[in-house]
């Protein structure tokens, strides 16, 4: 299987550096998948799951929310605010975190910012448990 | 001579207890710096990343719809001055200030301090300032920075400013922290920095943009705004936390050496005192 250099690199720390098949993630235009021989290109992320396969066929899973993604000259770069592997989610972190704000958005009451700011996170706790089940 | 021996083991106890201070201070340091370093160190290839994925893509760009990227209309230049909180640094924030001064000379200037001593300058210098509300540089996390970029965003979408820098400390190793002030907004600017070092490549890469250049700018902007404003806070906490660890280190020095020499001068005075008592007594008892 032919592969592309791939960099994912967030404010935690470069998180995988190395040759992938195929990356799969969501950008704010929709599922998008990167293969090797891309063009140049550039988006930004959206919200929603992502996954890459590795040379040998596996795949791993990953949460990833916000950034921007762009391949450049055959090697692409995903800058993202936060991008987790499957395996470091915290389920009981993100359930309780989809409760509360679920719990705040009944409430209601809130302003526009603080509506905001309440969606987006029940938002990132949703893909958080997406990628998990 | 008595009174003179007691002012020098007042002045010893002094220095002593300063001393123990600066000791304490550098201890202090010297432990937040190794948490400070791995953070500045976690972020960093997320920084240099950013920043030259950014560059690339500013010079291969034929895109001059968006604020983002086009050559600015407004002249006036909106300073991000990332500074310390506290003083006890040795030249960390006189040199970063200095810097910013050497960079804005003759512009027009708006400048975002974050760090007390940022906020205290600009208020001092009545400079025009955009925000104080990031006054305490050990609290801010990385909600604060988007939060601060989504400001400046907002500012430079409404022509407030037509440039905007970070200037700010990077740390390159315990021993060394150089203040710089780079170009970040618009675009086309980070392009230029580049063209300046190596002129050869000149070579357009044409990159696609979807959904269209002007919606992928507005919403990475910001981001890449906020990553980058976050990069420098953190190579700032541990330029100053270094800077702080060494002067505190040099004062120690300097202490001892000041109580060793103090020290010297004591036993001396103390030993012209007894001798010249033995001499008045052999004096009296040669009269007897």
């Amino acid at each position: 299987m032919s592969t592309f250099p791939l960099r994912i690199g967030t404010p935690d720390g470069l998180l995988y550096e190395g040759e992938v098949a195929r990356l799969v993630c969501r950008t704010i235009n929709g599922d998008l998948a990167i293969l090797p021989r891309h063009c140049n290109y550039c988006t930004a992320l959206g919200m929603g799951e992502a996954h890459i396969i590795l040379e040998d066929g596996s795949r791993k899973n990953a949460a990833c929310i916000g950034g921007m993604l762009s391949v450049m000259n055959g090697t692409c770069h995903v800058l993202a605010t936060t991008w987790e592997w499957e395996e470091d989610i915290d389920t009981e972190r993100a359930e309780d975190a989809r409760k509360r704000a679920e719990a705040r958005l009944a409430e209601g009451g809130l302003s526009d910012k603080e509506y905001r700011i309440v969606k987006a996170k029940l938002q990132r706790a949703l893909v958080r448990l997406g990628v998990k089940e | 001579m008595a009174a003179n021996m007691k002012a020098v083991k007042l002045r010893i106890k002094s220095v002593e207890s300063t001393m123990q201070i600066t000791k304490a201070m550098e201890l202090v340091a010297s432990s937040k710096l190794r948490k400070a370093k791995e953070r500045a160190d976690t972020c960093r290839p997320y920084f240099q990343e950013l920043y030259r994925t950014l560059q690339e893509i500013a010079k291969g760009n034929t895109e001059f719809y968006s604020v983002y990227v086009k050559e600015a209309v407004q002249e006036k230049c909106c300073y991000v001055l990332i500074a310390g909180d506290r003083g006890l640094a040795g030249g960390y924030n006189a040199n970063l200030l200095r810097c910013f001064e050497e960079d804005a000379k003759g512009k027009m200037v708006s400048v975002l301090p974050i760090g007390k001593k940022a906020v205290e300058y600009v208020r001092s210098n009545n400079l025009e300032y955009v925000t104080d509300a990031f006054a305490e540089i050990a609290d801010i996390s990385v909600a604060d920075c988007f939060e601060i970029a989504s400001i400046l965003c907002k500012e430079f979408r409404q022509g407030t400013f037509g440039h905007v820098e970070l200037c700010y400390t990077r740390f390159v190793s315990i021993l060394t922290q150089n203040p710089e002030s780079v170009p970040v907004l618009p675009l086309i600017d980070i392009a230029k920095e580049e063209q300046g070092h190596n002129e050869k490549e000149r070579i357009r890469n044409l990159i696609l943009y979807e959904p269209n250049g002007v919606e992928v700018f507005n919403s990475i902007v910001p981001e890449y705004l906020g990553g980058l404003i976050y990069g420098g806070v953190c190579e700032s906490v541990a330029s100053e936390l270094a800077a702080r660890r060494n002067a505190m280190e040099k004062a120690t020095g300097n202490a001892q050496d000041m109580i060793d020499e103090l020290n010297l001068y004591y036993n001396r005075e103390r030993q012209a005192g007894i001798t010249q008592e033995i001499t008045e007594i052999v004096g009296g008892a040669e009269c007897l």
